[in-house]
């Protein structure tokens, strides 16, 4: 009888050792550990045995089952640790994501422009594409036959209606409504009829302008300064040289440290180091006169940048036309 | 305007300024530098020689077999021009050699004699038209040089890209001018404050309209002989892409590139009556044919030249064919004047004609230098042409008002942000022939140059002292301004916000042009009496495709979706919000209101590989929850009845043209329909080379953003548990589930708090003509917990309600 106790201890424990599945166990646990099982067998018999056997018998046959229970609790965990194992993620495969689409790059540098200008205290404002010729040039001090009309390929609607060839006619409509101090910039989309690589038909400007007393070209560069370095994220390299708009005196082309090759000289930059980026000057006293402010009180800036060419630049895009052709392959890098 | 160093270079000493620097410089002072190039590189492999002998060729009557001296070496070369011979000077292309045109010379044999290179034309060289001969070189040019080298070719040519304010520098003693100022050096020019003596007998000057010509200079050169001009001179016509034509011609255009003044020369005996009247036309006067041989037509505004008795120039814009100098002419009547700028622009307009001259006088010539550059020519002509001038000469002239500006220091240190003295300021204004005397401390009285036409007001001056000093000497500050809170454009934060909701459902931002081809109309089937027929039009369209400005934000939207289904994308969502232009009766300016519009076709899902998401097509759902998602995440489903916006089945009548039947949704307001949404008409999309389903949407964006939205408030949380019973209900299939929903919402029992659409069925295991609408409805009370008594009291009624309603009878579970 203690013969067969240890044997069934030993025979189980090697048994259990082999085993693989949760069927298995419980296959196991039937044989040794159920209601009808060996163990349960053996101790039937207990009442056979010799009466002063059957105390250290018993005690026995509970440390054999009590030992069996162990390690079936234990392979029992095993096997469940095992399962769960099978039943774990691949952690290789990419997230599930809900389709989101983008904004347009030029929304993007729009709004980005926008913001920088907001934050110093700037007024958003946008006017209509369709204009008058008054807004968009005789009241910006170019009359009808000035030959600055050459540099505005316009679209004409009628005689003295056309489409917008720059945001500049929002200082008129502004300073018409308005008296200084004015802090606004207007932007919008602006048409010029000429149509090629570095050109299309429509494109987006931003115009800025500020008139208040003692406002100078020294302030006129300090805010451009500070917001092209925002506009392009880092410490870029700015000048300024004369040039020539009718409704701005003096005016400034303004270029920035070409940001393809930080100056030394590539393709965008035709050599030269140096990326025109936008046109600016203190506004003409003509221009003032037409909306009756002093030009000996007030003075004032204004400045129009391409949204497009700003775009091209921080995100290196080389092709303007692919702007409006609306390729998901293009507009998902942004 | 162009110009090379080596020109520039006769009028102010560069020294050991580098070609580079002076590009650099000139951009900085305003004349900015488009483009720097070494001229004729593309000649830099040929050689001077020298024909020793010429002898006829064996085997060829018209061919010549020369020997030429290359100075080391003599080389045996089959030549066919005629002016061949002994002693010439030529320009030689050896075995090897590339020749504009891109070809290359070859050892070779010609009839059988071998010819070691080749002796080159000036058309050969692409420097002019002229094959009649090879290039004759000056007699004193050694052989055995490079070519460009040793005749002066080589040269280096710089393009200011001049903006129209600067007519002054329309000329190479204008840009060398602002040269010296740069250097701190003084110009010499070959002619400055000439006198012409006013007597002239053999001819005579009239103008007639003086308001158009203030002034007009004429002298009469006589016994020129025409040819073609020296070396020196073609060579400068060349180095700036003027093609040479013959000396005094040549002559006309070199001085108008020098002086900036623009001159013209008649053949004197074609004039009648040895008279030059300046006028407009008669009215006979219809057609003058100018000297490109093209007919133009004339009007009351077009100021002519003319002879005694017609028209011989198109004043300040071209001359005509029959009075300009040919090889034939003997006297030469030569004018420099002074044309109205404004007129001038608008007879180069209305004539869509523009010449060098033109382009000078419509920016404001000098009114004081007509006589210097007259003068200059007349010299050169004598020089060259062999030409006599006739003493003295004419001017007929508006006297010029000599301008004078004051300047005030203080003025300028307030504009510009520097303090500048007045002695400063004079010097600045000084370094470039500006003169300027004191006034007081603070004001300098400032003598206007005549070539200064632009400089007309205190503020030009103030711009030419921020130029001298340097613009990038003035200081860096930040304008001390009030603070101020920036007002925000409504419609453009709605704008933004409906962008963010956009693209987080899915949508791509697209941007398309605000002009479209009206030929849309029609491929969008719109009826002849539509609205959106009724186009802005642009008179000057650049292509048919862009001719009217766009009613709809449909066709920019179709054409971006038939691109990318070409372009492979399995998925294509694009939104765009723009402006559309509508005519406004007599209003001078259309209406602009914005519209949101989307176009959606394909996988819903996205273009991903459906690892997690099946490629499931796009339906009519997707595009009215596009819409729900707006709507909802805009707050505009208010209370307000006017604006409460319903989506109502279009019936046939309100269907938009280009919506299927039966898929087109109306977005309705108490003020009528605000938007569509549906599925497009397939025929439309074929023709328009699309070849898949596509939905769209297209929404009314200005109302929208006019409706205000629902406010953000607060309400308590349910303290008491709902209950949920689900119910399916068969009813016919012509009944709209949706309608369903707005029953049970709408049927007055109080404890209904939500009510769901979870399953439409029809199919198998339902009899025919019916369908199974499955609700889930949720019952709370906010006062006390709902007993099983009170919920099937409440569902009971709103049960009875759908099956009277509808007819309907429950699904037995």
């Amino acid at each position: 009888m203690e013969q067969e106790l240890e044997k069934l201890r030993s025979e189980a424990a090697a048994e259990l050792v082999q085993i693989q599945s949760s069927g298995q166990l419980e296959d196991f646990r039937i044989k040794y550990l159920g209601r009808n099982g060996q163990l349960s067998g053996l101790m039937k018999l207990l009442g056979q045995a010799a009466k002063e056997d059957r105390p250290r018998l018993g005690k026995l046959a509970n440390s054999v089952r009590g030992d069996l229970e162990k390690i079936f609790t234990e392979k029992s965990a095993a096997l469940a640790r095992q399962h769960d194992d099978a039943e774990k993620p691949d952690l290789s495969l990419p997230g599930r994501r809900r389709v989101k689409g983008s904004l347009h790059p030029v929304s993007q540098c729009m709004e980005e422009i926008c913001e920088i200008f907001a934050s110093m205290g700037f007024s958003i404002a946008e006017g209509p594409d369709i204009e008058l010729d008054h807004y968009n040039f005789e009241a910006l001090n170019i009359p009808e036959h000035h030959p600055a009309r050459d540099m505005h390929d316009t679209f004409y609607i009628g005689d003295s209606v056309l489409l917008r060839t720059h945001t500049s006619p929002m200082q008129a409509r502004i300073m018409e409504q308005q008296k200084p101090p004015i802090r606004v910039i207007a932007p919008g989309k602006v048409y010029r009829c000429d149509s090629d690589i570095t050109h299309t038909p429509m494109f987006q400007q931003v115009e800025g302008f500020l008139v208040d007393r003692n406002i100078s070209f020294a302030d006129l560069k300090g805010v451009l300064t500070v917001s092209l370095q925002k506009i392009f994220e880092k410490d870029l390299a700015i000048r300024f040289r004369p040039s020539f708009f009718p409704f701005t005196e003096p005016s400034a082309e303004v270029d920035i440290a070409c940001v393809i090759c930080g100056g030394d000289g590539c393709r965008v930059c035709k050599k030269t180091g140096w990326i025109e980026i936008l046109g600016a000057g203190m506004i003409d006293p003509e221009v003032f006169k037409m909306v009756d402010y002093d030009p000996e009180v007030f003075s004032g800036f204004a400045f129009g940048l391409g949204v497009e060419r700003i775009a091209m630049l921080k995100y290196g895009i080389d092709d303007i036309r692919l702007y409006y052709e609306n390729d998901l392959r293009f507009l998902s890098q942004f | 305007m162009k110009f090379t160093r080596d020109w520039l270079q006769n009028y102010v000493d560069l020294g050991e300024l580098t070609t580079e620097q002076l590009a650099d410089d000139l951009t900085m002072v305003g004349l900015e530098v488009d483009s720097v190039t070494d001229l004729y590189e593309n000649l830099s492999e040929l050689k001077t020689g020298r024909v020793l002998t010429v002898e006829a060729h064996p085997n060829a009557d018209t061919l010549t077999l020369c020997q030429v001296s290359l100075g080391q070496q003599t080389l045996q070369i089959v030549c066919g021009a005629p002016n061949v011979r002994e002693g010439l000077g030529v320009v030689v292309a050896l075995p090897g050699t590339t020749l504009p045109g891109d070809f290359t010379i070859k050892k070779s044999k010609v009839r059988g004699i071998e010819s070691q290179g080749m002796l080159c034309s000036e058309r050969e060289l692409g420097l002019s038209e002229d094959h009649q001969g090879i290039m004759e070189l000056p007699a004193e040019i050694e052989p055995g040089l490079l070519f460009i080298e040793a005749t002066g070719l080589k040269d280096t040519q710089i393009e200011v890209d001049l903006t129209p304010n600067r007519p002054d520098c329309a000329s190479v003693i204008g840009v060398a001018r602002e040269t010296a100022g740069i250097l701190r050096k003084k110009i010499t020019v070959p002619y400055k404050n000439t006198q012409l003596a006013p007597t002239s007998s053999s001819f005579a000057v009239e103008v007639e309209n003086p308001e158009l010509c203030p002034r007009y200079a004429a002298r009469l050169i006589k016994d020129v002989s025409i040819g073609p001009s020296p070396w020196w001179l073609r060579k400068r016509l060349l180095s700036v892409g003027l093609r040479p034509i013959n000396n005094v011609v040549d002559i006309t255009n070199f001085v108008m590139l020098e002086y900036g003044q623009p001159l013209h020369a008649f053949d004197f005996d074609t004039l009648t009556d040895r008279k030059i009247v300046v006028r407009t036309p008669r009215p006979a006067e219809k057609t003058f044919t100018t000297l490109d041989n093209v007919e133009r037509s004339l009007d009351e505004d077009i100021l002519l030249i003319c002879d005694g008795k017609e028209p011989v120039a198109i004043g300040g814009v071209m001359g005509g064919l029959y009075s300009e100098v040919t090889e034939k002419t003997v006297n030469v009547l030569l004018e420099s004047a002074c044309f109205n700028d404004v007129s001038i622009r608008k007879t180069a307009r209305k004539l869509n004609l523009s010449t060098d001259a033109s382009y000078r006088f419509e920016r404001g010539v000098d009114p004081e230098g007509t006589i210097d550059a007259m003068e200059r020519a007349v010299t050169l002509m004598g020089e060259i042409a062999g030409g006599t001038a006739e003493e003295g000469g004419i001017d007929v002239k508006v006297a010029h008002q000599p301008v004078v500006l004051p300047l005030r220091s203080s003025k300028s240190a307030a504009l510009l942000g520097v303090d500048l003295s007045a002695d400063k300021l004079a010097e600045l204004l000084n370094s470039i022939e500006i003169p300027s005397s004191k006034e007081d401390d603070n004001t300098l009285r400032v003598q206007i140059p005549s070539f200064r036409v632009d400089l007309e007001r205190e503020a030009d001056l103030i711009e030419e002292i921020a130029r001298l000093y340097g613009y990038n000497n003035i200081p860096i500050t930040l304008p001390g301004v009030d603070l101020s809170f920036p007002e925000q454009d409504e419609e453009r934060l709605k704008r933004n916000q409906a962008s963010k909701i956009m693209t987080e459902a899915g949508f791509s931002e697209a941007i398309n042009y605000s002009f479209v081809s009206s030929a849309y109309d029609d491929a969008l089937q719109l009826d002849g009496s539509d609205a959106r027929r009724s186009h802005v039009h642009l008179l000057n369209p650049l292509t048919e495709e862009q001719d009217v400005m766009r009613t709809s934000l449909l066709p920019g939207l179709l054409e971006n979706v038939r691109r990318n289904l070409n372009y492979q994308q399995t998925s294509c969502y694009l939104y765009e919000i723009g402006k559309i232009f509508l005519p406004a009766g007599d209003l001078p300016l259309p209406e602009e209101p914005l519209r949101i519009a989307g176009v959606m076709t394909g996988n819903r899902n996205g273009p991903h590989p459906p690892l997690y998401f099946k490629a499931e097509e796009t339906d009519i759902s997707d595009a009215r929850g596009a819409v729900e998602t707006l709507l909802s995440e805009m707050r505009l489903n208010g209370h307000d009845a006017n604006q409460q916006i319903q989506f109502s089945s279009a019936a046939e009548d309100t269907t938009e043209p280009f919506c299927e039947e039966g898929f087109g949704i109306n977005l309705v307001t108490g003020n009528g329909v605000i938007g569509t949404l549906g599925k497009l008409k397939n025929d439309i999309l074929l023709n328009l080379g699309i070849k898949r389903d596509v939905y769209y949407f297209d929404l009314d964006f200005s109302t929208l953003a006019s409706i205000e939205p629902v406010a953000k408030t607060f309400s308590a949380l349910p303290v008491y548990p709902s209950v949920k019973r689900d119910i399916a209900l068969l009813v016919p299939t012509s009944i709209p589930a949706g309608n369903l929903v707005q029953t049970v919402l709408g049927s007055g029992e109080k404890l209904v708090e939500h009510c769901e659409l979870f399953d439409v069925y029809q199919g198998d295991k339902i009899e025919a003509g019916r369908k199974s609408v499955a609700l889930s409805i949720t019952y709370r009370s906010a006062t006390r917990t709902l007993t099983e008594k009170n919920v099937e009291k409440a569902h009971s009624k709103v049960v009875k309600r759908l099956t009277d309603t509808y007819g309907g009878s429950l699904r037995e579970e």
